[in-house]
């Protein structure tokens, strides 16, 4: 940056003429701007306030503060400049608040961390002095100037000198401006219906909202129905769910739409506008069959259908390990009470139909519905997936018929799944002896095959699936491979000791390799036990990978089309990882359960209240305030041809007639201040407020002329 | 058929002295799947990896380096034949190519025979060129094939330098990067008409590498032995490798396992260019199979 700094000044002694010449031509835009009716700040005479933060020894540590300060003083329209250990602490925003009255400042630049962190502090501190928040400008001079140069002292004082040049020229040019109140929709969405949607939306119907549950596959419940019990309580998973899922289903507050899908969404806080699709699943309800006039018909979940159907399909909700057909349900419980038609599978033989006879509830050539919903605030809760454990190769998984995973082993084990509860090795329906449970198999996994992260409930339900095989069938041992056991929860490291005393074998070590024998079919685990310092192998009958999770497959889509970001394992990003992990980015929008990572229940079930809470607060609030970083049409100079119109991705503009001819129009509360328009527009006749074109040449120049005029 | 694709042909040490044949088959198998190997003149050792790598790795980088660098000279890139070779020249290449600080100083040791390592060129194992669809490729090798070794069941023995560690290893085809259960070798012995075995422990170490049959000739032998229990059990009429190194320990070593365990197995252990040259019609006597320690006899009757 020195470098290129000298340049500057090099070629300012060169071509100082030149380029101002473009700097007043530039500047000749800001009178243009008259016409909507504002007074360009740097007409009137700027005096801008220059606050330096030491940040404790943050930024004060890495840089000479008194030499920053004196050369602020030198930097053209600077009226006052100050510094302070902490510039965000209370006697901190009074300096400012003081130094605005006593020296009748026009803006405000703090130099201290980063906008992200306290910008709202420092324009709030603005304001109280008098002044309009938005004639305040931040300088990074922490995050992107002494957390970074923490040992190049010279070099960062440099740097500070020049981010707070830039700055001020800047606030010179400030204007003032107003946020827009919009009114909020009074009605929530919730994408995803496990049990952090589950829960997310039931808040928020008994807090009196309209709630849309959207639910992907066409019952409620999610993984958590696919449990057989749950740690370390061991009550039995659909059985706590059950009544949710019902509760679910009747409350009058929730409209339920399963096998749809979020197809778009449009707008912002207050006003989502959002497309569903509802996906064809070729079963009427009984209200759609009414609608077509067919008395007393539609589906009532007798089941005739699928007893009648010829179509056998693997059962996914089994995990595969049950047929179901090709008109189904997935389990028994299932909320709605309303059969699917797996439209791959069909073969339209229409055996169903014929037996479904005058309920009519069968509808073979049904099409995709779409649905348009308005909603204030929108959370999602996705949920996971299991990893494609069969990629880490070396334990063998699809390739040997007793290797199984976790949730196969949930639903062998479960009374209702595949095999009645009766736990049996799949390659000859044997019950198992000795059985070995690999921890953490693709989680902590630094190879670049698994996950690098911890999965974090793994641990817990391996203990159980011991507990479990222990209880159910005694003289059955199991062995649990494992790096360490995290039992880290409420009563966890109580059950940890409970299974150690009821006799699971534990093994410190990762599991190097499997074998199968081909006769057998037992497995030998090879692996390294650090405890003992010794490698060790064991024949085992049965080995259950405890695989790691990973975002749910449809995570990306639906992500982008809320504007959530995701980290770089494709978890969804909350807007603070410890102070707003129910919020994201885009205002509006929250984040519930293990779609932003691995949760067990009780940690899903809180952020799906903290989730429902955070979307609620809007809607009873009733109206938001945007930021008023919308793009302005300076009429005189549009010439209508449109490309800001096609360009812009917030649909916010459109060209209207006026006076005869056509200009474009702002829709300003869509408008996000991209600046997209803005930067395009080839005769300069879009303003957008707050990175006016003036403001950032203004800036450049601040740089680039290294503070000569 | 015109050689579309030219290498420097890169020996190694025991292929050339102690199974002459698959050097022989190499370049004349080659020939016809349009690959011309190139003579690599002045090669020296690869160094052995275990060997000097476990002793002093500067010498190891040093001399990879210069049998890099004659290839640099010749402008091409390598091919070679044995996975030890593959450890030594294509890591050290790697390694040099991404390291300044360690490319300066073999440079410096390099320039006192007036020589410089510029990283220019790549390293191949000729089995990777084989399974290449874009170089050769099964198909085209089936295509290639006049006698093919119908009935034969034959194991394979991928060896570990080629595709172990895993971690920094780049191959065109993905299947290569596969080293827990890989299959492609299987594959390019089913081109030839051979039907490929599968057997318990198919991915262990044949004892030899790392300097263990040099230093501990008993215990490498011991790991060999439990190989060929293995092989035995699943009934094949021959080992196929892609490695000089690992024949030389399971083709003499079932004689020394003979003299040292008393157990007698009589497997025939070729490598891979060599059971191609007998699928493309070559001669026992051109591929020398003669100088095997073990007889391949039975297998030639069954396939020839």
């Amino acid at each position: 940056m020195k470098e290129v700094l000298n340049m500057a000044e090099r070629k300012t002694k060169k071509e100082i003429s030149s380029t101002k010449g473009t700097t007043t031509a530039v500047k000749k835009q800001a009178p243009a701007k008259l016409a909507i009716g504002e007074q360009p700040a740097a007409q009137k005479e700027a005096r801008i306030g220059v606050f330096i933060c030491h940040c404790g020894t943050n930024i004060a540590g890495s840089m000479d503060i008194n030499a920053v300060q004196e050369y602020a003083k030198t930097i053209p329209n600077v009226g006052y400049v100050d510094n302070y250990k902490y510039m965000c602490s209370m006697p901190g925003q009074a300096v400012i608040n003081k130094a605005i009255h006593d020296n009748k400042l026009t803006g405000v630049v703090v130099a201290a961390c980063s906008p992200r962190l306290h910008e709202p502090t420092f324009r709030t501190a603005t304001k109280e002095g008098g002044l309009n928040p938005f004639r305040f400008e931040m300088a990074n001079i922490r995050e992107q100037n002494s957390w970074v140069h923490m040992h190049d002292q010279e070099g960062s004082t440099e740097k500070a000198k020049d981010a707070i040049r830039i700055a001020v020229a800047k606030a010179s040019l400030l204007e003032d401006l107003f946020p827009k109140s919009v009114p909020v929709e009074k009605a929530a969405m919730v994408v995803g219906a496990g049990i952090a949607g589950m829960q997310a939306a039931l808040d928020l119907a008994n807090a009196g909202i309209k709630t849309y549950l959207i639910e992907k596959t066409p019952t409620i419940g999610g993984r958590m129905s696919q449990l057989d019990k749950t740690f370390p309580t061991l009550d039995c998973s659909q059985c706590i769910l059950t009544p949710k899922m019902v509760d679910v289903g009747r409350s009058p507050n929730i409209e339920l739409m399963t096998y749809s899908e979020v197809e778009s969404v449009e707008g912002y806080i207050g006003n989502f506008d959002v497309t569903i699709r509802k996906k064809a699943r070729g079963v009427l309800t009984p209200a759609e069959a009414a609608a077509k006039g067919i008395v007393g018909g539609g589906c009532n979940g007798c089941g005739d259908c699928e007893t009648a159907c010829p179509v056998i399909q693997p059962n996914t909700f089994e995990e595969g390990m049950k047929p179901r057909k090709a008109i189904y349900i997935q389990h028994p419980q299932v909320v709605p009470l309303l059969y699917t038609i797996d439209k791959e599978a069909c073969i339209k033989c229409e055996i169903c139909v014929k037996v479904c006879g005058e309920k009519k509830a069968i509808d073979l050539n049904q099409e995709d519905e779409f649905v348009k919903v308005k909603v204030g605030t929108a959370i999602m809760a996705v949920g996971y997936d299991i990893f494609p454990i069969e990629n880490k190769t070396e334990w063998g998984y699809k390739r040997y018929e007793n290797v199984i995973t976790s949730l196969e082993f949930e639903r062998l084990i479960c009374a209702s799944g595949p095999t009645g509860g009766h736990m049996v090795r799949p390659s000859d329906g044997v019950a198992p002896k000795k059985v070995a449970f690999l921890l953490c198999a693709g989680s902590r996994d630094n190879t670049g095959i698994g996950k690098p992260y911890c999965s974090r409930f793994c641990c817990m339900y391996s203990l159980k699936h011991a507990h479990q095989l222990i209880e159910k069938m005694p003289g059955v041992q199991p062995y649990i491979f494992y790096m360490d056991i995290r039992s880290f929860g409420k009563m966890y490291e109580e059950f940890y000791y409970r299974i150690q005393d009821e006799g699971a074998k534990f093994i410190r070590g990762r599991v190097s390799n499997i074998l199968e024998d081909p006769v057998s079919k037992n497995l030998m685990v090879f692996a390294d036990d650090t405890l003992l310092d010794r490698p060790m192998k064991l024949e085992v009958d049965l080995v259950v990978l405890a695989a790691a999770v990973q975002p749910s497959a449809d995570t990306n889509r639906t992500r982008k089309l809320f504007g959530v970001s995701c980290s770089m394992d494709g978890w969804l990003l909350e807007a603070h990882p410890k102070l707003n992990p129910c919020g994201t980015t885009t205002a509006g929008v929250f984040l519930a359960g293990a779609c932003q990572g691995p949760k067990d229940i009780p940690d899903v079930v809180a952020s799906a209240e903290g989730a429902a809470s955070a979307a609620s607060i809007p809607i009873h609030v009733g109206h938001v305030e945007l930021e008023p970083y919308f793009a302005q049409c300076i009429e005189e100079k549009c010439a209508g041809c449109g490309m800001c119109v096609n360009l812009c991705p917030y649909t916010a503009l459109a060209l209207i007639e006026k006076d005869g001819r056509k200009v474009m129009q702002v829709t300003e509360a869509k408008c996000k201040g991209c600046g997209t328009c803005g930067g395009f527009c080839p005769g300069g006749a879009i303003w957008m407020n707050h990175f006016a074109t003036p403001q950032i040449i203004a800036q450049i120049d601040a740089f680039l002329l290294g503070g000569e005029h | 058929m015109e050689a579309k694709h030219k290498y420097a042909f890169y020996l190694g040490c025991i292929a050339p002295n102690r199974y002459p044949g698959s050097e022989a088959a190499a370049i004349k198998t080659s020939r016809k799947l349009g690959i011309e190997l190139v003579p690599l003149k002045g090669a020296s050792c690869c160094p052995a990896p275990g060997a000097f790598g476990s002793i002093d790795l500067n010498v190891w980088y040093a001399m990879a380096a210069r049998n890099l660098v004659l290839a640099e000279q010749m402008k091409m890139d390598i091919a070679l034949l044995c996975n030890g070779c593959y450890k030594s020249i294509w890591e050290v290449n790697h390694k040099l190519k991404h390291h300044d600080e360690l490319r300066d100083g073999v440079n410096e040791v390099l320039k006192t025979i007036d020589m410089e390592y510029k990283g220019s060129i790549n390293v191949y194992h000729l089995a990777e060129l084989m399974y290449d669809d874009k170089i050769v490729g099964p198909a085209k090798i089936r295509d290639s094939v006049t006698n093919p070794l119908t009935g034969a069941r034959i194991a394979v023995h991928y060896g570990c330098h080629l595709i172990k560690p895993r971690k920094d290893r780049e191959f065109e085809k993905t299947e290569i990067l596969n080293t827990e259960n890989p299959t492609w070798m299987e594959e390019l012995v089913a081109a030839l008409g051979a039907t490929p075995v599968e057997y318990r422990q198919k991915m262990m170490c044949c004892g030899a590498g790392g300097g263990v049959r040099g230093y501990d000739i008993v215990h490498a032998l011991d790991i060999a032995n439990e190989k060929l229990i293995n092989l035995k059990e699943a009934n094949v009429d021959a080992l196929t490798d892609i490695c000089p190194f690992c024949q030389l320990q399971f083709d003499r070593g079932q004689i020394e396992i003979k003299e040292k365990f008393g157990v007698e197995y009589n497997l025939p252990v070729l490598h891979f260019c060599e059971l191609l040259g007998l699928a493309q019609g070559m001669s026992p006597q051109d591929l020398a199979l003669d100088l095997h320690g073990i007889s391949c006899e039975p297998f030639l009757q069954k396939v020839l």
